[in-house]
């Protein structure tokens, strides 16, 4: 179970809070997707899950299955189940990108004490997952992320997140800049991984991602706080009455 | 101009050293002159230092504080499972060696008589012994003007390669320079490289160093490369031998030639490497790239002259250089395009990582442009490990060190990534992952 618990943050070296006391739970078995408008902190706290440097968490707690992530580097975390798949996946000139996976795989499995796995099992689970979300070998041999479209590095990073089998998935905008065959490829990936024992949170702004992921719960998120949480049929009413209505709140 | 009248130590030793060897060395009445001839200019001139413009960041003069006796030949000491040893992630690859042993040919380490029918090899102590005019007459035209380290390796040289390509080759040419066990000593070799019109070859000069060779070496070693009309050439030099590495290359491209040399270097106290290139025919291309990986209070220096002489020539550098602790790295690189050169094509980067604040890198690109309808573009850039692509690689699960050495490999991965041969590329890369996780 996730619990996010009066989380305040900030940039380094700034004063302004972007999350200024956000509380949620997500229960091992669902999906919780978080709206919000521009600049509500959606971003903000998919990379503070995920243990980016650069932002200060002044006050509250994250707690995955009863640990503080917090106190742990973003490798820990990513030991400890947690995968955050970036809203733009970085390019690493120079880097194969089976190399990259090689390199993650065993790094994961090595904090999780599983056994290193030989370079032909490597290729053998690469490729066949690789193949369920249409990656080509191709894309394997170049670098990682280097001159890939959009739909590209996103299903890349799908792919990632199925081989590192994270028991706490987040999704930050995965749908943004994809056609609507990119975004049913991509969501049902992320479906094929939905199980009893993870988590997800997907972050997106917009409902459409939401109609191929399911839901079990959508929460608000504006102006640093979780204005308002309810079921699926929320993203709907969202997507009717836009985000106007909280934009007065909480300024 | 003041003229040089004190010489340092390291100077009076070194031409000692000469009178000392000099009976030793090999090659016929006129190879002694030239000889004679070398250690004079060196005597009149001395080391370089920064006064000289090209040697304004490797002061030798300053640096050489003294400078270890020519090497005893080691040959006998070592067998093939050294050689490998020494070559390390180099010995995987298949091809045709010919080693050299401090300075001296190794004919039982070597493959001398499986060569193709196309190579045709002598080594450069037989040559000057026997066939020495030519090579006297190229080492005498060379030096028309003033190089004292190049004076220096061919008034001490020992040995070398004389090759002749005439043939495309099935597989590479590996020339191996081991440094033996033992001693500190100095080593100078020439070689002398010639690729006929239209011929294919890869060619590997690798100077590495057995196990319990001295820290305290030095290497000096320069090569005339000649790539015929329509030939291609590609020329890998990986120096990993530490101590003092002195080198020269000299490539002259005829018409259409297609020269593509890589220099690697790994470490050592003090390197420069000097190259340049001269386009003899229209229509010539190089593409030149290197990768220098330094620690410590290492330094390494390389400095090219590329010369446009002729139209419709193409050339592109890239060089890398990966610079932790106090090390210290540098790239000169002067591109000239004579008057008559028009429609050439020049493109030059030189980028550094810098691994500590105490590193230091300095670039001087020179571009000489006498032509009006070229092209031609040089960039610098110094940067330190990114530190998205860090938070990247971590989120991922892979530890931060981990992720540092990935990330630097990804950096000298894109000049290593000029190398066309699979294998070769991947050894090149094998070491540079051996230096960044040692």
């Amino acid at each position: 179970m996730l619990e996010i618990k009066n989380l305040h943050v900030k940039i380094a070296d700034e004063d302004a809070e972007i999350l200024k006391g956000v509380n949620l739970t997500v229960p091992k078995g669902e999906v919780h997707a978080i709206m919000g408008p521009n600049g509500s902190g959606k971003s903000t706290l998919a990379y503070v899950l995920a243990g980016r440097e650069d932002y200060e968490v002044t006050e509250g707690e994250i707690l995955w299955n009863g640990e503080n992530l917090l106190e742990m580097a973003p490798d820990e975390r990513a030991a400890k189940g947690v995968f955050l798949a970036f809203q733009y996946p970085l390019e690493i000139p120079g880097v194969a990108t089976m190399t990259f996976l090689r390199t993650a795989i065993n790094s994961v499995r090595k904090g999780r004490g599983e056994k290193q796995l030989t370079t032909p099992e490597l290729m053998k689970l690469v490729r066949s997952k690789a193949a369920d979300l249409g990656v080509k070998d191709e894309m394997l041999k170049r670098a990682l992320n280097v001159g890939f479209s959009g739909g590209e590095k996103k299903r890349m990073e799908i792919l990632q997140m199925a081989l590192l089998e994270p028991s706490l998935a987040v999704l930050d905008e995965t749908d943004s800049g994809l056609d609507i065959d990119a975004v049913r490829i991509v969501s049902e990936g992320v479906n094929r991984l939905r199980g009893p024992d993870k988590a997800m949170l997907v972050i997106t702004h917009y409902q459409r991602l939401l109609n191929y992921i399911v839901p079990d719960k959508v929460h608000v998120l504006a102006h640093g706080v979780v204005q308002r949480s309810g079921g699926k049929e929320l993203a709907l009413e969202l997507e009717k009455s836009g985000y106007a209505e909280f934009s007065g709140k909480a300024a | 101009m003041t003229v040089q009248l004190v010489r340092t130590k390291a100077e009076d030793a070194l031409v000692e050293q000469f009178t000392g060897v000099e009976s030793r060395l090999p090659g016929d009445a006129s190879t002694r002159k030239l000889r004679k001839a070398a250690i004079g200019a060196f005597a009149a001139t001395g080391l370089p230092h920064r006064r000289i413009e090209e040697w304004k960041y490797t002061d030798l003069r300053n640096m050489l504080k003294s400078v270890p006796a020519p090497a005893a030949s080691g040959a006998a000491r070592l067998d093939r499972g050294a050689v490998d040893a020494a070559l390390g992630p180099l010995a995987a690859i298949d091809a045709y060696r010919l080693v050299f042993v401090d300075g001296v040919f190794a004919e039982q380490l070597s493959d001398r008589e499986r060569l193709p029918a196309g190579a045709h090899f002598q080594a450069l102590a037989e040559a000057l012994g026997r066939d020495a005019d030519w090579l006297v007459d190229l080492m005498t035209d060379e030096r028309g003007r003033s190089r004292p380290v190049l004076d220096l390796t061919t008034a001490f040289m020992t040995d070398g390669v004389t090759l002749r390509v005439s043939a495309s080759l099935d597989k590479p040419i590996l020339l191996a320079f081991v440094r033996a066990e033992g001693e500190a000593g100095a080593v100078s070799v020439r070689n002398f490289l010639r690729f006929e019109p239209g011929v294919a070859a890869t060619l590997i000069e690798a100077y590495v160093r057995a196990d319990g060779s001295a820290d305290e070496h030095q290497t000096r070693t320069a090569s005339a490369v000649h790539v015929g009309a329509g030939a291609s050439v590609a020329h890998v030099k990986t120096a990993v031998d530490g101590g003092v590495h002195l080198a020269n290359l000299a490539a002259r491209l005829d018409g259409e030639a297609v020269y593509r040399p890589f220099q690697l270097t790994v470490g050592g106290q003090l390197a420069r490497n000097d190259i340049e290139v001269v386009y003899a025919g229209e229509g010539g291309s190089i593409d030149l790239a290197g990768a220098t990986l330094l620690k410590d209070r290492q330094h390494c220096d390389t400095t090219l002259v590329v010369d446009h002489a002729v139209p419709q020539c193409q050339s592109r550098e890239l060089f890398k250089y990966v610079l932790a602790d106090e090390a210290r790295g540098i790239f000169q690189g002067k591109v000239i395009v004579r008057p008559d050169a028009q429609k050439t094509d020049g493109k030059q980067m030189a980028q550094a990582l810098m691994l500590s604040e105490a590193a230091e890198f300095d670039s001087k690109p020179e571009l000489e442009i006498y032509a009006d309808d070229v092209v031609c573009g040089h960039g610098a850039t110094v940067a330190e490990i990114d530190e998205e692509m860090l938070f990247y690689c971590q989120s991922r699960g892979i530890p931060a060190a981990e992720a540092r050495a990935l990330l630097t490999e990804s950096f000298v991965g894109e000049a290593i990534a000029k190398i066309e041969d699979e294998a070769l590329r991947d050894s090149l890369m094998d070491m540079a992952r051996g230096w960044l996780r040692g």
